[in-house]
């Protein structure tokens, strides 16, 4: 891609801040909490599409590290009086520990295996929690000191996004991130030509955790009360995966728009309609494999709209 | 002090050897493929050459054997430490990243440590000497057959290795096409590359090879000149069958 197109594309994203950043007081309390966790969702499609987009290692458990950086922030904002913002730094070093434990044996695993692999680490992951009552007080779940957040967590969260799409990225438009794509298209080639997968499989994983770990902790702080339903909700791991698919995984725009899109569909009908959502969920993945399985954005370079590849 | 490498052996395989369960595809096989030449590996179907290629390039784990390059034993190794030592190889049916385009697929094979600006440079001059200029920013998976050998031809050359095992160069390209990659495979063993071919067109091997090399039931059977090659009982006993009297 050339400098210019760089250019204007950092320039875009800085527009988008600025939007954001000036638009609080003009939202009500509803309209402020969407836009964050429009943001969250995008923080956590972008995040996943760097290992199941980029890397092509579908992950059905990433929530796992949602759930983490979660209960990093409660436990230690609730019972150590840590303030906030610095939990958030714990879980990201936490998440990119547990992520490389678990990446070593787990990612050796391929297609449905890894899958199925990530499902069980989730739920594994949500057990722990729920009996080591002595740091997460288990099942009663975790309450902060009530306090007005909205601002400060709408702020925290917008930083986080624009870190999450600056860094999805930096690693969509750069050789690391074509050899991602090299060992999606056939890992045993990429090694034969010179790429150590598994150093770029767990690089890949570690990132792919990080932020996810960060929105988790905010939107802990945001609710003010977890408990280990809530945040290791499967569900959350399907919008990450739709809302990738959705808009074309693998790419770097894709699960930005995606995330925006279904989040949105899921807010305008579930207060109508408390069950809704999970029919559409159903419907757009069947609408997606049959007819989009590249995504909206797969589709517009199809058809020439988009140009192909991410180096060009 | 290692093995003695002489000079003008760039590959020296000693008595290598891998089972899968109770098939020997490789059997105690020795080779040494001369440094800066074209040699050709030929055998039946199933006489162990593909598996040779996988072993030497760190795909399959030899059961026993060495494999010496430049004084180190390769056997054993992973494919990209392989790889970083200057061997390259291309697939039986081709390995292309499908869904990334003709540029992509090459620069993902740089090294880190190269500049971008080079990178690109030398993917653009690749992908001229292989006649796919055109297709450059398309996708590698709606490339012809043909095409994508080319590209995989190519790609394994972006950094310049000094051994390059080409597995079945010729099998589905067209005549023309195959005259090209001939043309190109010279150039590079004048450059001093040494070149090994797996093939079973025997116009490539009798007239691109300086040194032939006959495998059957894994193990080595004949070697020499291609005119010594086409005359050798053995050889052509492995091919047709021994005459019943």
């Amino acid at each position: 891609m050339a400098t210019h197109e760089h250019v204007r594309n950092v320039l875009l994203l800085a527009a988008l801040a600025v939007v954001l950043a000036v638009l609080p007081p003009a939202l009500s309390v509803y309209l402020k909490s969407f836009v964050m966790f429009t943001m969250m969702y995008v923080v956590l499609a972008l995040s996943w599409n760097i290992i199941s987009g980029f890397t092509g290692y579908t992950s059905f458990g990433h929530v796992a590290f949602y759930g983490i950086g979660a209960y990093t922030c409660a436990v230690l904002v609730a019972d150590h009086g840590w303030h906030w913002i610095s939990t958030l730094v714990v879980a990201a070093a936490l998440a990119v520990v547990v992520a490389v434990a678990i990446g070593y044996p787990v990612l050796r695993l391929k297609g449905p295996y890894f899958a199925i692999a990530m499902l069980g680490t989730a739920e594994g992951t949500r057990v722990v929690v729920t009996v080591w009552d002595s740091l997460t007080h288990g099942g009663l779940g975790i309450s902060f000191p009530s306090v007005e957040n909205s601002l400060e967590t709408y702020y925290a969260m917008l930083v986080v996004m624009l870190m999450t799409i600056l860094v999805a990225y930096i690693v969509g438009h750069s050789r690391f991130g074509i050899r991602l794509n090299a060992i999606r298209e056939d890992e045993g080639a990429a090694e034969v030509l010179g790429i150590n997968a598994t150093a770029y499989k767990l690089a890949a994983f570690a990132l792919s955790a990080m932020f996810p770990a960060v929105a988790g902790g905010i939107q802990a702080y945001k609710v003010l009360y977890i408990d280990p339903p809530s945040v290791f909700f499967v569900q959350i791991t399907i919008a990450m995966a739709l809302m990738s698919m959705l808009g074309g995984k693998g790419t770097v725009i894709g699960p930005v728009v995606g995330a925006v899109l279904l989040y949105s569909a899921q807010e305008l009908t579930w207060v109508n309609f408390p069950t809704a959502h999970l029919i559409a969920y159903g419907l757009f993945i069947i609408v997606i494999a049959r007819f989009m399985p590249r995504g909206l954005i797969g589709f517009a370079i199809d058809r020439g709209w988009v140009r192909k590849g991410m180096v060009h | 002090m290692g093995p003695v490498t002489a000079a003008d052996i760039a590959l020296d395989i000693r008595d290598l050897r891998k089972a899968f369960g109770g098939v020997r595809a490789v059997d105690g096989c020795t080779l040494a493929f001369p440094r800066g030449k074209i040699s050709g590996l030929i055998g039946p179907n199933g006489s162990g050459k593909t598996t040779t290629f996988n072993l030497l390039t760190g795909v399959a784990m030899p059961d026993s054997g060495q494999i010496f390059y430049k004084g180190e034993d390769l056997a054993g190794m992973k494919p990209y430490q392989v790889f970083r030592r200057g061997i390259t190889r291309t697939f039986q049916v081709t390995r292309v990243f499908r869904e990334m385009t003709v540029l992509e697929n090459m620069l993902c094979v740089t090294a880190l440590n190269v500049s971008e600006r080079v990178a690109r440079a030398r993917a653009y001059e690749l992908i001229d000497f292989v006649s796919l200029t055109r297709l450059r920013g398309e996708y590698a998976g709606r490339l012809s057959y043909g095409q994508q050998k080319l590209l995989e031809f190519a790609r394994a050359l972006m950094t310049d290795p000094e051994v390059i095992l080409l597995d079945e160069p010729a099998a589905g390209v067209n005549r023309t096409l195959l005259q090209d990659l001939l043309a190109h495979i010279h150039g590079l063993q004048e450059r001093g590359k040494t070149i090994v071919i797996v093939e079973h067109d025997m116009n490539v091997i009798m007239n691109h090879c300086a040194r032939i090399f006959v495998m059957d039931y894994g193990v080595k059977i004949a070697e020499g000149p291609p005119a010594e090659i086409q005359k050798d009982e053995r050889v052509i006993e492995a091919y047709f069958g021994r005459r019943r009297g």
